[in-house]
């Protein structure tokens, strides 16, 4: 027997749907709220008590100077890459079966660079001369030193953030104006300012293609050149186990890796949360899938490649350094390898498995804390063991960096939380013009699809 | 003076878009106001020519001035001797260069399609709550009168003149509504006049 054609849903019902999750919050959301609000307090308790005391609070000690809050930063900054990055490339190749997923992705970016860009002024010590990082001319006879990899961190996190803000806004921008449509109160009056007075004219609409495609062409390769910076910081460095020319490429692709698996963790999340469960489907978990897959093997391609040359050269500190690290950190390490390469390799080539939610939120989950693994690895066994080996030392954080980890992790949640009550989760105007492109209209015999998409 | 009607659906608008057409508006005139973009042609044409991505090169091009004087102007201006190294050193130059022009070539985008969008306007210009749920607006621009000028080769697009215009105002208005209402509109709605 043939499948019974599904009616199409009207604008009114799309709406209804794809805007639920501005609807007035629930006891559970106050909760949810209420408890990660408690956790960044206690994070912000945490790093006053490093403010008004000072660094001897924390496990950092000679040799290693950089400790969990620079492992924070580079997973952070490493996890903000794909939101956007995924967004653009996906927009570019006008992949359909993006549209529910785009928003999600791109706000991911901003609360993450958010986060992991307060992490160097955390791990400062004197949080309050932060300035000093910021280049322009002062009257205290000092300059910014434009060598410094660091400060070359700064002027790309500042550029990543204000883009990656740019294109989500952007990509926002007709959604606000329906929501506006809809909204009372208080509501009202931020979508209008948002939306700028947008009415969906024809004009409208097509200098709005435009610069949608122009910004996600623009926001690739500065995601890229954010990350190659952050592993110049490593690289650029005599450090054994850092100075090494593929940190860049390594480091864009576990950032890819990270982020991917953390655009499919949150699309879980929301899928439930808002009951997305028409527009979030099994083909999107399948496809995200499959990306995922592609990026485990790049990953695992460079870590043999990085760790392979390192082995056949066997240049005693480098090998030094990977001696300590797999007997030191043994289970960790084991950890890292299984939950960023064996386990996902194996499960993503099938498809009963990428298209399974459970498996899915488990997989992507053990890859983020695979990764954070990894960032914590590449930091930690290089600065224990340097060149000298009368100053080699171990590391463990302190209650103090871990509460700022919890509180960062928790803030982020939170941010996350916020927004997606605010502002439309799902690209509303997306999803309903892939809708009207998919109307049924009659052709001889039959209704095919009418996709009077672009060329 | 602008005049909006509201359909119900895409063939509605289009019917009286051809039908303002045959009686005399022309395109420039015309546009539709949709909560989900339409191909070119489906209800109305626009130009689709625009200039924003000219503010985009210009402001790219100012950004990466800018990054490559604040480190090498700066470098030069307040010399930090390191060993034997130049005092501009080129690679980070080159990289908060990069990084600026990137910045500014990412502001200058949003900067300039709201600049050709015309936007913000929080004018109270003809619009309809039911165009977020799915209807279609036709919104139309009456002529003052005048003399009417062809659409000819040569000529702006927004230079051409119906021979509506030969009628006042207030009777293209009454035209323009007569033929939404045949074609369908939910209603009709007119611009407050200040």
């Amino acid at each position: 027997m043939s499948e019974l054609p599904v009616p199409a849903k009207s604008a009114t019902q799309l709406n209804d749907e794809m805007l639920s999750s501005l609807r007035p919050p629930t006891l559970r959301w106050y909760v949810l709220a209420f408890l990660l609000g408690a956790v960044v307090a206690w994070g912000l308790y945490a790093f006053t008590y490093l403010v008004t005391t000072d660094m001897s609070c924390t496990g950092l000690d000679r040799p290693v100077m950089w400790g969990i809050f620079i492992v924070n930063f580079v997973f952070w900054i490493g996890l903000s890459h794909s939101g956007t990055m995924v967004s653009a490339i996906l927009r570019l190749s006008q992949a359909n079966w993006r549209r529910p997923i785009l928003r999600a992705a791109e706000a991911m970016t901003v609360f993450t660079v958010a986060v992991g860009g307060l992490f160097p002024l955390i791990h400062l010590g004197r949080n309050w001369v932060f300035f000093y990082l910021i280049p322009y001319p002062n009257q205290r006879g000092l300059w910014p030193n434009f060598r410094s990899a660091l400060l070359w961190d700064a002027m790309a996190i500042t550029t990543y953030i204000i883009g990656s803000s740019l294109f989500l806004y952007l990509g926002m921008l007709p959604d606000l104006a329906v929501a506006r449509d809809r909204a009372k109160g208080w509501r009202l009056k931020l979508y209008t300012v948002l939306a700028m007075g947008w009415r969906g004219t024809a004009r409208e609409w097509l200098i709005f293609h435009k610069a949608s495609t122009l910004m996600a062409a623009l926001i690739i390769p500065v995601a890229v050149s954010v990350h190659s910076i952050v592993a110049w910081d490593f690289a650029v460095t005599v450090i054994p186990g850092w100075h090494s020319t593929i940190f860049p490429p390594y480091f864009v692709i576990g950032a890819i890796h990270s982020g991917v698996a953390a655009v499919i963790t949150l699309m879980i999340i929301i899928r439930k949360a808002f009951h997305l469960e028409e527009y979030l489907t099994p083909l999107h978990f399948d496809n995200m899938g499959k990306l995922q897959l592609v990026i485990a093997l790049l990953w695992s391609y460079a870590y043999f490649v990085e760790v392979q040359t390192t082995w056949y050269a066997h240049e005693p500190i480098e090998w030094e350094v990977y001696g300590f690290m797999a007997h030191k950190y043994t289970f960790i390490l084991l950890l890292m390898l299984f939950g960023n390469a064996i386990l996902p390799i194996i499960v993503l080539c099938f498809k009963r498995f990428r298209r399974s939610i459970p498996v899915m939120l488990a997989l992507t989950l053990l890859i983020n804390v695979g990764m954070f693994i990894e960032r914590f690895l590449i930091i930690v066994p290089s600065l224990s063991h340097k060149n000298m080996p009368f100053v080699w030392g171990t590391y463990s954080p302190t209650w103090v960096e871990l509460s700022v980890t919890a509180g960062a992790f928790a803030g982020f949640a939170l941010m996350y939380t916020l927004f997606a009550k605010t502002f439309p989760m799902v690209a509303v105007t997306d999803v309903r013009e892939y809708e009207s492109q998919k109307a049924l209209v009659p052709l001889g015999r039959t209704r095919v699809p009418s996709l009077v998409g672009k060329e | 003076m602008e005049l909006l009607g509201i359909f119900k659906d895409a063939e509605g608008a289009a019917r009286a878009v051809e039908r303002l057409l045959g009686e005399g508006f022309v395109e420039a005139q015309i546009t539709s106001l949709t909560s989900v973009p339409y191909p070119d042609g489906v209800l109305v044409k626009t130009s689709q020519r625009s200039w924003f991505r000219w503010f985009t090169l210009g402001c790219g091009i100012i950004g990466a001035g800018v990054g490559f004087l604040l480190a090498a102007g700066t470098a030069w201006l307040y010399p930090v001797q390191t060993g034997d190294k130049p005092i501009i050193a080129l690679y980070p130059t080159g990289i908060v260069t990069y990084e600026l022009a990137m910045l500014f070539f990412m502001v200058g985008t949003i900067v300039g399609m709201f600049l050709e969008m015309k936007l913000p306007d929080f004018s109270r210009r003809p619009y309809d709550g039911a165009i977020a749920e799915g209807c279609i607006g036709i919104c139309l621009v009456i002529h003052p009168g005048g003399e009417p000028v062809a659409c000819e080769p040569g000529v702006e697009p927004t230079e051409c003149v119906g021979p509506i215009a030969l009628l006042s105002a207030a009777e293209q208005k009454e035209r323009a509504e007569e033929i939404m209402g045949d074609a369908g509109a939910l209603r009709v709605v007119a611009e407050v006049q200040p």
